[in-house]
């Protein structure tokens, strides 16, 4: 087992800036999520770690060892594919035993080793298949046998999930994270989905554009995100953001004032506000008219089941607001959004969070 | 406005013109694949159950042209020459074309260029090749002779010496067709998915393993059916040899196809050389099935 840490890494492809200056450290035993949108250089930074690719600048230490300019097998990983890159012409037990093959393990061993780790992953029935004679989920765990057969000092894993059907991912969702807890392995774990992120990780680093945005425990990103871009990618609806304006009592959102606490105003002042964030379960639906809730019209009403999204028009644009199960509005209605300023972050003309969300829910802030 | 649709007449599907439709379309292809190809196929295999004397056939023989060619020491010469000339020149057309396929599937400057120019070989027309190979080789003012003159040695005997004359043979051919053979590689590497590659240098492969385990397994069908190819098609290789050596020196090079053809026009044995054919059109298609139910065997273990 190691630590992993990238230092100052930049990586460019021809003209195309993908990593600038990545500098990330990674704890022993620590399950890491690396999270963000399509092109942000997350799939770069892991196939950096690896040996795929090498890095223009900076380096890259695995438990302590500098192994930038290594070859991918003298880096004592272990690696999880997006497409599970299973070898197609051998049998189910060869792909899983082959790091131990080509290491020269005796064959004993390397059978028990199969035996065992087959059994793990509950496809013990399967070794002497084909991988095209294996269903996706199936192959995702041969891939996830073949990663932890080893020993490896970290594992690396490229959005593992994300050729599953939307129901078998939550499965190996759960899967993946105990297995993962109980081999107590430094993990690197690369996704585009924010839920697989904070559900799985001890940490998670969100990327934006070649830059390390934020990184945090779960529960700290969602609630305290660094900036207005984390703030947005993490949480499901997005975090609401409406223009804001100081004034004498508060903050004036839409057409209404939102009145905040002394100390925090101040600290409003002195960032220079210019955003506020709310996330949709801090609103509610008011009736309209209501003291303190901001005035506006109902655009879009989405039931899920266990409670309804309301997409509601404001002055400054338009917000989601979880309501319960039972709301029955009608679009075009008018309605109130009512929010505890609290629960509110505020933004400055920078994208930073200047002032962050009050601790409530007896939650550690 | 009026709807005209009572009074127009519907045609059904599968009745009248629609059923016939596709007969009619087929027709012509039909004759004319019957005109050149099946009625040539059909009065050759006749011609092969014949005597001939003057172009004319003379008499019934059965099947005594076949089985006369198990006795005849010039066909079975032809027979080991073609095998032996078949076996060396794609062994070493599959081997190099191989490497140049490995070698070209990296990306660098100017392989474009590299890939062009490897191909140039396959599209010259083959009796060009063959007259060009004839100057290099010819021993008085060939291109080896200079060489070796320009180096302090003698004239270099190729198409005068049966074993060089051979070599020169399989030599020619590799340069034509490794070209062939690099092309459906070539285009068999690029189709292969790239992660499980990555995935066994991770692992722990170096090159010659990650060769041996995954390039060379996975390559095996598309290996096998570029080896089929160009079988097939050099047991038909007749204008190099006619042009470079007509067969010989003796019958140092002489392939089934040039006695074949010695068979036809130059004596004349029109039904004989017909019997040769077909036995030989026989034993490639045997070959070409063997090959493809081995290929299948391969491909479902």
């Amino acid at each position: 087992m190691g630590s992993v840490v990238f230092k100052n890494v930049v990586k460019n492809f021809g003209a195309l800036n993908v990593l600038r200056s990545l500098d990330l450290a990674v704890p022993d035993h620590k399950f890491l999520a690396l999270l963000g949108p399509s092109g942000c250089g997350k799939t770069t930074a892991l196939r950096i770690l690896a040996g795929l690719d090498m890095p223009t600048a900076g380096k890259v230490f695995i438990g302590e060892r500098d192994v930038t300019r290594l070859q991918p097998r003298d880096r004592d990983i272990a690696m999880v594919f997006q497409s599970y890159a299973l070898y197609p012409q051998m049998t189910v037990a060869d792909n899983i035993g082959y790091p131990l093959w080509i290491r020269g393990t005796p064959e004993a061993g390397r059978k028990a080793k199969i035996g065992e780790v087959a059994a793990i992953l509950e496809i013990g029935h399967l070794l002497d298949r084909r991988p095209r004679q294996l269903s996706g989920g199936q192959r995702q765990r041969v891939a996830l046998a073949r990663a932890i057969v080893r020993d490896p000092a970290a594992f690396l894993m490229d959005e593992p999930l994300s050729n599953l059907d939307a129901r078998l991912r939550l499965t190996m969702r759960g899967e993946i994270k105990r297995l993962c807890q109980r081999l107590s392995a430094t993990t690197i774990y690369v996704t585009h989905d924010q839920v697989e992120a904070l559900t799985m990780a001890d940490l998670v680093a969100v990327m934006q554009g070649g830059e390390l945005q934020q990184m945090a425990p779960p529960i700290e990103i969602y609630d305290r995100p660094a900036n207005r871009f984390v703030a947005t990618f993490v949480g499901n609806p997005p975090m609401n953001i409406l223009p804001a304006a100081l004034s004498e009592q508060g903050v004036t959102v839409a057409t209404g004032i939102v009145p905040v606490d002394q100390t925090r105003l101040a600290a409003c002042r002195l960032a220079e506000i210019v955003e506020i964030g709310l996330r949709p379960e801090d609103c509610s639906v008011a009736p309209p008219g209501e003291a303190g809730a901001l005035q506006g019209e109902i655009y879009v009403v989405e039931p899920m089941g266990n409670e309804t999204l309301v997409n509601v028009r404001l002055d400054g644009g338009n917000v989601q607001v979880r309501a319960g199960r039972d709301f029955r509005g009608v679009v075009g209605e008018s309605i109130g959004v009512a929010f505890d300023p609290a629960n509110a972050c505020f933004f400055n003309s920078a994208g930073l969070t200047a002032v962050h969300r009050v601790n409530n829910n007896g939650r550690v802030t | 406005m009026q709807r005209g649709s009572q009074a127009r007449k519907y045609r059904l599907q599968g009745a009248g013109l629609d059923l016939a439709l596709p007969y009619l379309m087929l027709a012509p292809g039909l004759t004319i694949v019957l005109g050149v190809l099946v009625y040539p196929l059909w009065d050759g295999l006749r011609a092969s159950t014949r005597a001939y004397r003057y172009g004319s056939p003379v008499a019934d023989v059965g099947l005594q042209n076949y089985l006369h060619l198990w006795s005849d020491a010039q066909f079975l010469n032809a027979l080991w020459v073609t095998v032996k000339f078949v076996a060396l020149s794609v062994s070493f057309e599959a081997v190099l074309g191989f490497a140049l396929a490995l070698f070209c599937l990296h990306e660098f400057r100017g392989i474009r260029l590299l890939r062009t120019v490897l191909i140039i070989p396959m599209v010259i027309t083959p009796v060009v090749v063959a007259i060009v190979f004839r100057l290099i080789y010819a021993s008085d003012a060939g291109m080896l002779t200079a060489l070796s003159k320009a180096m302090g040695g003698g004239e270099v005997q190729i198409l005068g010496n049966p074993l060089n004359a051979f070599i020169g043979l399989v030599a020619l051919d590799v340069w034509e067709w490794t070209p062939l053979m690099f092309l459906i590689l070539l285009a068999g590497l690029q189709s292969l998915p790239h992660e499980p590659f990555e995935a066994a240098r991770v692992d722990g492969a170096g090159a010659w393993r990650v060769f041996a385990d995954l390039t060379f397994p996975m390559m095996r069908p598309v290996l096998a059916v570029a080896i089929v190819l160009r079988t097939i098609d050099a047991f038909g290789t007749f204008d190099q040899v006619f042009v470079l050596t007509r067969g010989g020196p003796g019958e140092a090079t002489r392939l089934i196809s040039i006695y074949g053809y010695d068979t036809a026009f130059k004596f004349q044995q029109t039904g004989y050389a017909a019997a040769l054919f077909v036995t030989i059109g026989l034993v490639v298609l045997a070959l070409a099935f063997s090959a493809i139910r081995l290929l299948r065997r391969v491909d479902a273990s």
